[in-house]
């Protein structure tokens, strides 16, 4: 199993590291900028600043799992084993929020 | 048994060959993380559902501004340094699994050690912000802070104190901060801090056997690589923690 990559390999996966260190670098600091920016001079909705930060944080997450975790580079069937399973999370995520906006209207009407 | 000359995915899967080309430890480490993402989620759908259905929301550029050595007013800098500290002990990590495919000892215990290193430094500055916080009078089921309810501004209880004995006009319509706030950061990022934890101490016995040549022995660093996975694990749960709690 191990002590089989070439010297070739061995460069390529080290590139490849730190290409997704970087990449997470910039995200982060894009994210933290943005933050600060939006404070001074709110220069959009909030909602859209939510929905970026969200998808830089997915962005990264991405970067962690494929490159840190190697796991673009596994077989397939043991990537879609780990990915599809995930898929509950869009429902798990749309449907506690929606309950919780509900609790709160229940509140209002009844308190 | 299949022959290992065999091509289709049916013979692939009737045994005798690994359809999935990992090892047990390793596909199991795989499963444990996909499970323990399903623990985080929920932990952090309840933080959405709790945040959605109450009023108001402590803004976390007011509450997490401070950072050690009397730094103020600096919202996201603090934490923003241990996501860069958490990073950064990942991509050590990585490198250590990297060296162990070339049987590199010495190239294993050096990036190791660094990413040992740097947890150490992500949780001693969760431990500072967490006493920063409990000074505040925000702890487990403990908020003391106040949300003006016509900005959002948070403002620590001393705060008001400071600025009601220097005269300054308080905002018209507090309300109190809800504790839900507090408790779900306490348990949620204690949570990540305790898989942090456990963590550094499996990294750490992970490195005393690489020192003593355990893995040099069986020719074999799948170890390392075990513990890498459960490390980037712990920094990819930190990305969604410091989405919640910080950005959002």
């Amino acid at each position: 199993m191990a002590h089989d990559l070439t010297d070739e390999q061995y460069k390529s996966q080290k590139r490849a590291v730190w290409m997704a260190t970087l990449w997470l670098t910039i995200i982060t600091i894009f994210e933290v900028g943005v933050s600060l920016l939006w404070l001074q001079f709110e220069f959009m909705p909030r909602f859209m600043l939510n929905l970026l930060m969200i998808l830089a944080s997915i962005l990264k997450a991405f970067y962690i799992v494929a490159e840190f975790m190697h796991l673009k580079y596994e077989k397939r069937a043991l990537t879609l084993s780990i990915l599809v399973p995930l898929v509950l999370f869009i429902w798990g995520i749309i449907a506690f929020l929606i309950e919780g906006e509900s609790i709160r209207s229940l509140r209002e009407i009844f308190s | 048994m299949a022959s290992q000359t065999a091509t289709t995915d049916k013979v692939n899967w009737s045994g005798g060959t690994m359809p999935f080309k990992a090892r047990y430890g390793k596909l199991m480490m795989w499963y444990f993380l996909l499970s323990d993402a399903f623990t985080f989620t929920t932990f952090l759908v309840t933080y959405g559902l709790l945040r959605f259905s109450t009023d108001y929301w402590p803004d976390p550029n007011d509450v997490f501004s401070s950072a050690p050595f009397g730094i103020h007013n600096a919202p996201l800098a603090f934490v923003s340094f241990m996501t860069f500290m958490l990073i950064l002990s990942s991509v050590f990590v990585v490198l250590a699994v990297i060296e162990g495919h070339r049987l590199n000892r010495k190239g294993v215990m050096l990036w190791m050690g660094l990413g040992i290193i740097g947890g150490i430094i992500f949780l001693g500055s969760q431990a500072w912000e967490w006493t920063h916080l409990k000074h505040e009078g925000l702890w487990f089921d403990q908020n003391t802070s106040m949300i003006d309810a016509d900005t959002g501004d948070t403002y620590f209880e001393h705060t008001l104190h400071e600025m009601e004995e220097s005269g300054e006009t308080l905002p018209e319509n507090l309300v109190p901060a809800p504790k839900l706030f507090t408790s779900l950061f306490f348990f949620i990022t204690g949570f990540h801090g305790l898989h942090v934890f456990s963590g550094i101490i499996l990294n750490i016995i992970a490195w005393i056997n690489t020192a003593k040549g355990v893995y040099d022995r069986k020719k074999d660093y799948e170890m390392i690589e075990k513990m890498g996975l459960y490390w980037h694990f712990v920094d990819l749960v930190w990305v969604f923690v410091f989405l919640c709690f910080y950005l959002l």
